[in-house]
Formats: C-alpha cells, sequence, structure tokens
C-alpha cells in the first residue's frame, strides 16, 4: 500500500490518503475503517435527471464521494482466480464494499444519499477518522505502508484424497482450493482401486498448484500432511515437472519444503509452520510469530495455569493488576462498531507496551488468529502467577467497599 | 419373491384404478415404494384385491373422500378448493396414517422372522460372529503375527506365502514376508509400515472372526480408529525384545494409546501377546516384568482383569498361535494358545431388535460381474439387513436399494449387527456415499447436527483443554474439525462438582459443547445419535496435534439441566 497523503493532528483528528496495491491491503483498509469514519473515494453513480416534460433520462457519472461508513464488507478472494498456468503474481482478487450515508453534498448526489462503494486496487481513496486515530490505527498504516514488507509463502496441507491449497502473506491466508478426491481404502483382492484413485488426486492436486501457486514469487512452499503423503505429492510434482520439463518449476525446487503435520485439515497449518525448517525460511514473519506466541501461550497453560489467562474480563483485571507479560488479541476486537469498545482494548494494548509488555496483534485471517477468536479473542501470559479466583475476590470485595463508602457518603449528607 | 411381471401388473391395476376415479389426481409415488415389502409378504392378495387397490387410491389423492360425497352434486366452493389443495383434509390423513402404520409393522414382522432365525442358526452351529482388533506400537509384529495365523490356520495359501517371501527378499525386507499377507498396498510394502486397516477373516472352532489389522504407526492413528470401532476384542501386540517394549510403553509410544482407544470405542476384552519372546530366549523374567508393568495400566485403562490374557508369542517362527511346541516355552508356561484364547472371548450381546446402522469405513467400485457398481463396507452397529431393502445414506438425501449382500467375501441373503458386510448398492451415485455415510433404514434415519454436548474423560494431555481448543472430532470412520466451544461442567462420581471452568486437566470427567468447524462455503454436520439410542453411534474420541485427548459419548442434555 502506498501512503499518499498523511495529514494528522496531535489530538488524533485529521485524514491520511492510501492506494490500495493488493490482497492483503484490502485487508488492511477494512481493518482500518470502521463504522462512523469518513471515507472519500471515486465512486460511479447513476443519476436521474426528471425534465420538465415528465420524461426521465438516467446516466452514469464518475464523481468522488465521502460517505460516512455504516458497513464494511470484506471478502478475501472475490472473483475466481484467472488461470495463466505459469506460476507467476495474479490480479488483485479481495474487495472490499464500504456502505453510508454521504456527507458532502455535489451536483449529481444530494446529502444524505446512501451509496455503497467498491474500493479497488491502485486507486486512491481518504480516510477521515471521526473518533480520532489511535495507536492501533497508525500502527498499522505504518506497518502496510512499508516496502518490500512480509513474506509470503505457499502451502498445501494434505491427507489421501483431501487436499487445502493455501497462501499465506503477513496478515492473510487464503484457502485457494479444497480438493476431495474419493479415494478408495484397501481391500482384500485387490488395490487397483486405491492406487487409480490416488494417481488421479495427485494430477488434481498437481493441476490446482500450477494454477493457484505463483512459486516464482513466493519465498516457499510448504507441503505439510500426516504419514507419506506429503512425499508421495512432492515426488509426483518434481516427476511431472521433469516429463513435461517445467523449467521455472524445477528450478524452484529448493523452495519446497516437506514438512509433518497431525492432521489433513487446514488447522495443521499453525503446526506445520512451527516447524524448524519453515521457520527459518520465514525469520521473524508476522504470522509465524502469532503462531509460536499461540504455542507459548497452550505451553504455560499446561505447566502454569495461573499465568495463562484468557477472556475479556479476566485479561483486563491482569492488565490493570500490570501482569501481563504478553498480550493475545485479535484484530477482530478492533473492529468493534462501538468506539467504547475499540478504545477500551486500544488502551490495554497501550498499557501493557508501556509496561515493558509485548502486544502481539493477530491477524484473523490467519489459522492462528481463527484460532485465538475461538477463545475469546483475547488472551495473555502473565510475568508472575496470579490466581484468577484470588482476583475476582479481591474485585468483588473492592466493589463492596466502593459501594459501601458511597452509601456511606449519602449517609452522612442526611 | 415377486416377480418383475407381478409388480408391474400390479402397478398397472393401481394405476387403472387411479384414472378412474379422477384423472387429475396424480398418484403418491412414497405409497408406491411402500407397498414393495408388502407385496413380498403377500404376493397372492396384493395385485388384483379390489379391496386393496380402492384404499389404496383413496389414500393417494389427498382429496377424494370429500370429491364422492358432494363433487358431483355441488362443486367445491374456491375456498375448500384450496384447503384441499393444502392437504388439510384430516379423514385421508387419518386413512394415510394407517397405511404407513401397517407397513410399518409387515416390515417388523419380517425382521423379527429374520431376527428369531439368525438367533436360531447360530445356536445350532454355536459360532458366533466377533470383530478383532490388532493393536500395538509400530513394528511390535502386528501384521507379521496375523500373517502368520492366517498361514497356519490355511487362510493364506502356500503359494501367496511363497510369492510374498520372493517379493520382499527381493527388496531386501525379507522378514516383511507374513505381514505382505495383510500390507497390500504399495506404499506398505515399500516402506515396510502398515498405512490401513487390513480387513480380512477367519475362524475358530467356535468363533468366526473378522480380523482388523491396525497400523501402529502414530500418523496413522484415524485409520486404527476406524478399526477400533468397529471391533469387539482387542490383541495387543507388545515387542518383547530388550528396550522395544519401554520404547513403545512410555509416553509418547503407542501401547498406552492403543489401550485407551480401544477401550473407549467400547472394546471390553484384550489378549496381550508379548512377541519376539525368541529374541530374548524364551525368558520368564521378561515376560513377568512386562506382564507386571502392563497390568496396573490395563486396569487402570479400565480392562478388567478377567477379561485381560496375557501370552507369550514368536509371530516369525508361529510359536503359541496354534501349538506350544518350544520346550523352553513348555517349561515355565501352560497357559492358552492364542487360537484357543481367541475361541474362548465373551460375544457381546447384539441389538439386532434396533433400527439398523452402518457407518460406511469404505467406498469403491465392485469390479467382477456379480459383485459390479457402487459398493460400500461397513460394520452393522445395530439391526439387520436384506437383499432389497431400501436404504438412507446420511447425509444427503439419496436412498439406494441393496442388491448384493457379502459377509467374509460370500454373498449372503442377510447380516446382522457385529457382522463387517459389503454391500453392493443400486439407484445411488458413489458421489452421494463417502466414508464417513451411516446407511439407515428410510423410516428412522440418523440426525445430523452441528453442535453437540458430550461428556467425556479426559486421557493423558500436554496442555489443558479450554474453550475455543480446535480438536479433530472422530466418529466412527470420519474425522472433522472441531471447536470444544463450551466448557459446561466437571464432574466427579456423576455429580457436578464445578460449573462452566476454565479449563479441562488429565483425567477429569466433564460436559463440554462441541461445534464442528464448517468452512466458508459449507456448514459441516455430522450423523450422529445420543447414547441413549444407540451405544456404538454415540461414542467419539477428540484428539489434537496428533495425541488422543478426550473419549465422549454424546448425551442430549435438556437445556435447563446443563445451565
Amino acid at each position: 500500500m502506498k501512503l499518499v497523503n498523511k495529514h494528522i493532528e496531535k489530538d488524533g483528528s485529521g485524514y491520511v490518503t492510501l492506494r490500495p496495491e493488493d490482497d492483503e491491503d484490502m485487508w488492511h483498509v477494512y481493518n482500518l475503517i470502521s463504522e462512523g469514519d469518513h471515507v472519500r473515494a471515486l465512486a460511479v453513480r447513476r443519476v436521474q435527471t426528471l425534465s420538465s416534460t415528465g420524461s426521465s433520462d438516467s446516466f452514469r457519472v464518475k464523481t468522488n464521494l465521502t460517505l460516512e461508513v455504516t458497513k464494511t464488507a470484506f471478502s478475501p478472494a472475490a472473483s475466481s482466480s484467472q488461470s495463466n498456468g505459469t506460476g507467476e503474481k495474479k490480479e488483485p482478487t479481495a474487495s472490499l464494499q464500504i456502505s453510508g450515508k454521504v456527507v458532502e453534498e455535489n451536483e449529481f448526489v444530494k446529502l444524505g444519499a446512501y451509496h455503497t462503494l467498491d474500493l479497488e486496487a491502485n486507486r486512491d481513496f481518504r480516510l477521515t477518522k471521526t473518533s480520532g486515530w489511535d495507536s492501533i490505527a497508525l500502527e498499522r498504516i505504518q506497518e502496510s505502508t512499508q516496502e518490500g514488507r512480509g513474506a509470503e509463502l505457499g502451502a498445501i496441507v494434505c491427507g489421501e484424497g483431501t487436499a487445502a491449497i493455501c497462501l499465506l502473506s503477513e496478515h492473510m491466508t487464503t484457502v485457494r482450493q479444497r480438493i476431495e478426491v474419493s479415494v478408495p481404502r484397501k481391500r482384500k483382492g485387490g488395490t487397483s482401486g486405491h492406487e487409480k484413485a490416488m494417481e488421479n488426486f495427485l494430477s488434481t492436486v498437481y493441476q490446482a498448484i500450477l494454477r493457484l501457486i505463483p512459486y516464482q514469487d513466493l519465498k516457499a512452499v510448504v507441503i505439510a500432511s500426516p504419514g507419506f503423503t506429503k512425499d508421495t505429492l512432492y515426488d509426483y510434482i518434481f516427476q511431472q515437472a521433469n516429463l513435461t520439463s517445467n523449467k521455472p518449476l524445477l528450478s524452484s525446487r529448493s523452495k519446497w519444503i516437506k514438512v509433518h503435520s497431525n492432521t489433513s485439515h487446514v488447522h495443521g497449518l499453525v503446526e506445520a509452520l512451527r516447524a524448524p525448517e519453515v521457520a527459518k525460511m520465514l525469520q521473524g514473519a508476522k504470522f509465524a510469530r502469532e503462531g509460536v506466541g499461540l504455542d507459548k501461550f497452550h505451553k504455560m497453560l499446561a505447566t502454569d495455569e495461573l499465568r495463562a489467562w484468557y477472556g475479556p474480563e479476566h485479561v483486563a483485571l491482569a492488565v490493570d493488576r500490570g501482569a501481563v507479560g504478553t498480550l493475545l488479541i485479535s484484530d477482530d476486537l478492533f473492529r468493534s462498531s462501538d468506539p467504547a469498545t475499540r478504545n477500551h482494548y486500544v488502551a490495554m494494548v497501550e498499557a501493557v507496551r508501556s509496561k515493558g509488555g509485548e502486544a502481539l496483534i493477530f491477524s484473523s485471517m490467519h489459522e492462528s488468529g481463527q484460532q485465538l477468536n475461538l477463545l475469546t479473542g483475547i488472551a495473555a501470559i502473565l510475568t508472575y502467577p496470579l490466581d484468577i479466583e484470588v482476583v475476582e475476590m479481591e474485585e468483588r470485595e473492592e466493589r463492596e467497599r466502593l459501594d459501601k463508602e458511597k452509601n456511606g457518603g449519602g449517609n452522612e449528607e442526611e | 419373491m415377486l416377480t418383475n411381471n407381478q409388480f408391474s401388473a400390479a402397478k398397472a391395476a393401481k394405476a387403472a384404478s387411479i384414472t378412474q376415479k379422477s384423472a387429475s389426481l396424480p398418484g403418491k409415488p412414497r405409497t408406491q415404494t411402500g407397498t414393495t415389502p408388502k407385496s413380498k409378504l403377500q404376493p397372492k392378495t396384493q395385485p388384483n384385491s379390489p379391496v386393496n387397490s380402492t384404499s389404496k387410491a383413496g389414500s393417494s389423492g389427498s382429496n377424494t373422500p370429500t370429491n364422492k360425497g358432494s363433487g358431483s352434486k355441488s362443486p367445491l366452493t374456491v375456498a375448500q378448493q384450496d384447503l384441499a389443495g393444502l392437504h388439510l383434509d384430516q379423514e385421508v390423513d387419518l386413512e394415510a396414517e394407517k397405511e404407513k402404520y401397517k407397513e410399518r409393522a409387515a416390515l417388523s414382522m419380517k425382521t423379527e422372522e429374520l431376527i428369531a432365525k439368525v438367533r436360531k442358526e447360530e445356536e445350532e452351529s454355536g459360532k458366533k460372529n466377533i470383530s478383532l482388533i490388532v493393536v500395538g506400537h509400530v513394528d511390535a509384529g502386528k501384521s507379521t503375527l496375523m500373517g502368520r495365523l492366517l498361514y497356519d490356520i490355511g487362510e493364506l495359501s502356500e503359494k501367496e506365502k511363497t510369492a510374498n517371501e520372493r517379493g520382499s527378499k527381493k527388496i531386501g525386507k525379507g522378514s516383511f514376508a507374513f505381514a505382505w499377507g495383510l500390507d497390500a498396498l504399495g506404499d506398505e510394502r515399500d516402506r515396510g509400515v502398515t498405512i490401513d486397516i487390513a480387513t480380512t477373516h477367519f475362524t475358530t472352532p467356535h468363533r468366526n472372526y473378522t480380523l482388523l489389522d491396525a497400523p501402529g504407526h502414530r500418523d496413522f492413528i484415524p485409520a486404527m480408529i476406524s478399526g477400533a470401532a468397529q471391533a469387539d476384542v482387542a490383541l495387543m501386540v507388545v515387542d518383547g525384545s530388550p528396550g522395544e517394549f519401554e520404547a513403545g510403553f512410555e509416553r509418547g509410544g503407542q501401547t498406552r494409546e492403543h489401550a485407551w482407544l480401544v477401550r473407549s470405542l467400547g472394546v471390553k476384552e484384550i489378549i496381550v501377546g508379548i512377541n519376539k519372546m525368541d529374541l530374548v530366549s524364551w525368558s520368564q523374567d521378561r515376560y513377568e516384568e512386562i506382564v507386571e508393568a502392563l497390568k496396573p495400566f490395563l486396569l487402570s485403562a479400565g480392562f478388567a482383569s478377567a477379561k485381560t490374557t496375557f501370552m507369550p508369542l514368536a509371530a516369525m517362527e508361529g510359536i503359541n498361535i496354534l501349538e506350544n511346541d518350544v520346550e523352553e516355552l513348555k517349561e515355565w508356561y501352560n497357559g492358552p494358545t492364542l487360537i484357543s484364547a481367541l475361541d474362548k472371548v465373551e460375544v457381546p450381546p447384539r441389538p439386532y431388535e434396533s433400527p439398523l446402522r452402518i457407518p460406511v469405513s469404505n467406498v469403491f467400485k465392485g469390479q467382477t460381474a456379480i459383485a459390479s457398481g457402487v459398493a460400500v463396507s461397513g460394520r452393522l452397529c445395530s439391526g439387520v439387513v436384506q437383499v432389497g431393502d431400501r436404504l438412507r445414506a446420511v447425509p444427503g438425501d439419496e436412498v439406494a436399494t441393496v442388491r448384493t449382500i457379502e459377509v467374509d467375501e460370500d454373498s449372503s441373503p442377510y447380516a446382522v449387527s457385529g457382522q463387517n458386510v459389503t454391500l453392493y448398492l443400486s439407484g445411488i451415485d458413489s458421489i452421494n456415499l463417502s466414508i464417513g455415510t451411516i446407511l439407515c433404514p428410510t423410516s428412522l434415519p440418523v440426525p445430523l447436527v452441528s453442535k453437540f454436548t458430550t461428556q467425556i474423560l479426559v486421557f493423558d494431555l500436554q496442555s489443558p483443554i479450554i474453550i475455543g481448543t480446535s480438536v479433530e472430532l472422530f466418529h466412527h470412520s470420519v474425522n472433522l474439525p472441531a471447536t470444544v466451544s463450551r466448557l459446561v461442567n466437571v464432574l466427579e462420581k456423576g455429580q457436578v462438582t464445578k460449573k462452566n471452568p476454565r479449563v479441562l486437566q488429565k483425567g477429569m470427567t466433564a460436559t463440554i459443547e462441541i461445534t464442528l468447524r464448517s468452512t466458508s462455503n459449507n456448514n459441516a454436520r455430522i450423523p450422529i445419535e445420543t447414547s441413549q439410542q444407540n451405544k456404538e453411534m454415540g461414542r467419539v474420541l477428540i484428539r489434537r496435534n496428533g495425541e488422543t485427548i478426550a473419549a465422549g459419548e454424546y448425551y442430549l442434555y435438556l437445556r435447563s439441566s446443563i445451565r
């Protein structure tokens, strides 16, 4: 994404002009825009005019509109892929729609009219935050406008007869295709059915890989599976590449990594990315850090339950006590339509960082983020053990004391 | 059987009677299909009986009675016609209900006769059907032991054996010759590891055994679970050679996990074969040492000591399988041989009377002349099935007809619960069937759920279960990604000790809610029944990161009782 213009005052008011360039940028924009913000972008509007004789005429105009956002919708892969078969980078496919009321009138559109904008790649838009720019939003802009950011990775999670072909970027995992071929299991009296079906399965996956994985641009392509399927697939890919003398594929051979995973479902991806071979390739990419963070949390939960907390209320209590060493928080929570809720979480992140803690903001477009979402969206690893029940009791007592004081104060007045 | 001729005659008669009454009323297709089993029972009265066909026509048309009474004299008002179109006419509904009831009664009478017949035959021959799963740590010699057993019994021919011996020697894996009798896949033979369940059968004097040879490697536990769900008794093979038993028994070895798995999938009896005893020159001390280590563990895993048998074995040499003919062993061991132990295993009672349930474990295309077309195999959890039965494949709306039933590679007119069968189906496309489909009667399908409460026992695990834990749910042969969406309560001896716990630790019994993870384009649902309804259909296993973390049973709770 390109930052075209930025004008933000000390008090957090102001605007930025951005130019999204790929799918991931669209995801950033989706996370930046919240309800109530003003977005100015080029729109195509159908205008109807009524002539003096009563005949109506309608035409389309391109005009700049400013909307007060009421709804945003993001879809990671709107159009199905254009296949060029060369394993090269594609046009962006994600789409982002923004609906809202027009807040600046022009000659075509009245004030208060509704419009739905389609934000497009390589087209500028201006975003004004009415509630003010907070540190999380600014951080995201900085992150997303950095040049040459992030690792891009292809991944195939497979088992006998099932495969999911995924593309991972810094903030997004897109499952480009799920393949399911029914493979008969072994049976007394011949395994030809199994072998035929496996051959069919492998060739289906191979074709999909050629179509969907731009291996020339990727840092690495991971094949993950339980058992021997990964070896079978890997061998098949390069055997086919040899047969068809697919030079680009053959020369990318060093990028392909076989990793063991315990399941053939997509959630095996988290595990696969933790494997040392892959981690080395990624070198501190964001999604790798997220996976490690989540893993740490689970390990802490196993070794010292009192130092691993989750759930918004509980984590808030831990933050109040300055006990949080690592905060894991999903970007889902920042997308809340209620600014108060968002501010609450922003304050939490700032509090943790100010005390020297680490705050990891998980992207919910990644498998690890989704797992965090399922786990209420927020979790924390504490620096020292705290018993949740003791803390809750303290809180209760504190509240009672405050209540008493209040009541006591009231009595004195009387 | 009703011949084609008779059937079409019956159809024609019915069609004729309908056209006579009122040409505009379409016959309900369901009534037609419903009569098929009935006509089979009473072929004499069915085709031409006038009483029968009148009542048929009456029920197939929705508003005939009203028409009969007043139709010719005063035409129906518009409102009346509309109502008639809504099938609200009660009189007809009652008629239809009666018809349905009759059909079902006829069906169940037929099955009752069959059940009585099966019971009688079982008593006469004294042979009972039973399924055996062979489990144990990788390379304990499960496949080799079974290959040897089949060869000794005569199920594996001399010719096959020599072919396997030659083949395995060729690639330098001569010791796998017996295992090749079961490891048929190319990958399995190349790598010397069982990957998928091998199903075969053998007989002992008093039992018909279905043998399921499970893979021991941890990556293939899904296949092993699929097999264990079909088994009644387990044969656990442990490696007796120095160091190997310990490797398989320690944390991370498969011995423990397998024992837990088979027990929680309903296996009550276990035979432990301590294999490769020839490598320690039949040392009694070694044998005792292993037995002492395993006994308390198996007891804690839930196997009663009366249901646990230990025996020394040497699979490669075939010692103590059919008979014990080694002097060193005879000196201190006079217990049963493998075959005699297997012959005495108790057969659990079979739920013949319950509605039919067949969880499909394999779908393939039959290739021989008599057995062609879509074929499925699986084990009957409950009920009975006969050739000609119409079965519903759940999930899905498809109905198939059973064309041929194969039990132990022989065709059979029927199969009963507890048997592993291959069914050849007609009237269904194979895309509507997959591993995990449940075949059931059209009248009593299995419900589909996407979220359910289950009572679980938490096993040894690395990190505790919390809300949102991503798991894989295993139910018979299918495994699906799922999430623990709620921790409802913790139980101790059936009493709730804590509500809404934060975490579940090792050894806890708890009630949790599981939600299947749906992908963007499909809403995942699983056919499952509560344990109250059908024990075998309610069992689930929960795994995470390649370890089994809990076993559970699906219970239906009233909303109020879990809040």
